[in-house]
């Protein structure tokens, strides 16, 4: 759940930003599939960035692991898969839209 | 910062550039920096963010320095590099907590950072701090173009904004017109009347010049008692029309030194760029300065209180010679005052 769930400017924002999670995994597995390490390093690179500014600084936290690892030439599978399974509990939060992903 | 009245333009807001590789982080920093009534326009490269840069010279860019490809770091110094762009502040977006990005940022000329995630709170708050920095920049930058004794703009201001307004002129095939006005025997009211009087005239000049133009015009003392009009989108015709409404409110302006009534006369020289550049080929701002200035001398030649166009053809040098006195005796002074 957003950190952000009860600030009246952000749940719209919020929202926006859990409803496009589903296609930055589809994103990050099309880019796993390709063998393109570098697609998701940059892509891990990406949700870093936003995802603790909407509130899920653990989200932030494992895309940075997964930057990291990708970044060293590291198998990457772990953190991939916890990244994922992570992005996959997120929800909003927001008491009216309230719904589990 | 172009209008004749020298006040800061309070009225419109803070234009800031944001550049970042999320569209998620750009939407983020949209909402929180509302409450703050800005202007803000986003990018999502090296190479949008530099060229929005260039284009609409922002107040402020938040600047991420964690961009793949080339790095924030690189695009800062790009940034500090163009003269267009050198003065605007950058604060820079870091995920990172680690000194040496940071260190590096100040190096390059950031004046602030704020670390991802931010709190809205201090993001506004840094916002804030490197406007108001801003603003006084500018106003120095402004105050550092005035004239002290006239309160219009100077040589400096001239030199720069010929230059910009010259790149236009000829790019998009406007015309643009300069006229050099200068007081008739200006050192004898000096020296009749003091130069106190003298101040005052050029003062009385300047207030009314200053109201007669419009704002996109720009009106500036050239140094003692030359002042220049530099007139956008305007033809040779209306500076020469403008020109002779300013002589006769020369004439007119009531002065009375000592209790006794003095009539002041100027005459001037006017010139259009695009006439000077078919006649010249010299697209440099100078040669329209020297066009206005040469139609000037012409004027002061021929008696004073009137308005000479530029000559629109080069004279033949048969021509030049009959003009010019025989050389007897020490060189004329280059311009009777």
């Amino acid at each position: 759940v957003s950190e952000f769930a009860d600030d009246p400017d952000m749940v719209e924002l919020v929202e926006l930003f859990v409803a496009g999670i589903p296609a930055q995994i589809a994103k990050l597995d099309a880019a796993r599939a390709a063998g393109d390490p570098d697609g998701v390093r940059r892509l891990a690179h990406q949700i870093k960035g936003a995802a603790g500014g909407y509130g899920f600084p653990t989200i932030t936290d494992a895309a940075g692991r997964l930057e990291a690892t990708t970044a060293g030439g590291a198998p990457f599978e772990e953190a991939f898969a916890a990244l994922v399974q992570l992005c996959r509990s997120v929800r909003a939060g927001a008491p009216a839209s309230a719904r589990a992903a | 910062m172009r209008a004749n009245s020298l006040k800061p333009d309070s009225a419109a807001p803070a234009c800031v550039l944001a550049i970042d590789d999320s569209p998620e982080v750009l939407a983020l920093l949209s909402v929180r920096l509302k409450p703050e009534g800005l202007k803000l326009v986003t990018a999502e490269s090296y190479d949008e963010g530099l060229a929005m840069a260039m284009e609409l010279l922002p107040d402020l860019i938040l600047l991420d320095v964690d961009m793949p490809e080339h790095s924030g770091l690189d695009l800062c110094r790009r940034l500090k590099e163009e003269g267009a762009t050198a003065n605007i502040p950058v604060i820079f977006l870091t995920g990172s907590s680690d000194v040496s990005t940071k260190v590096h940022g100040f190096d390059l000329g950031a004046v602030d950072y704020v670390t991802k995630p931010f709190h809205p709170a201090e993001l506004r708050a840094r916002v804030r701090a490197a406007l108001r920095m801003k603003r006084a920049q500018d106003l120095l930058t402004q105050r550092a173009q005035i004239d002290a004794l006239t309160g219009l703009r100077n040589r400096a201001y001239l030199d720069e904004r010929l230059a910009q307004e010259m790149s236009m002129a000829m790019a998009l095939g406007r015309p643009l017109s300069l006229i050099m006005m200068d007081i008739d025997h200006f050192k004898n009211l000096n020296d009749s009347y003091g130069h106190p009087f003298g101040d005052l005239v050029l003062q009385r000049v300047g207030d009314f010049l200053a109201r007669s133009v419009r704002p996109c015009d720009a009106v500036c003392r050239y140094g003692g008692e030359e002042i220049t009009l530099l007139l956008t989108d305007t033809p040779i015709e209306g500076a020469l029309a403008v020109a002779e409404r300013v002589r006769i409110q020369t004439r007119e302006l009531e002065l009375s030194p000592r209790g006794q009534p003095v009539m002041v006369t100027a005459s001037f020289g006017v010139a259009e760029a695009l006439a000077v550049l078919g006649r010249t080929g010299d697209k440099r701002p100078s040669a329209l300065i020297v066009a206005a200035d040469e139609a000037l001398y012409t004027a002061k030649r021929e008696g004073r209180d009137r308005v000479q166009r530029a000559q629109t053809i080069t004279p033949k040098r048969d021509s030049i010679l009959r003009l010019c006195p025989p050389l007897t005796g020490p060189p004329p002074a280059r311009r009777a005052s």
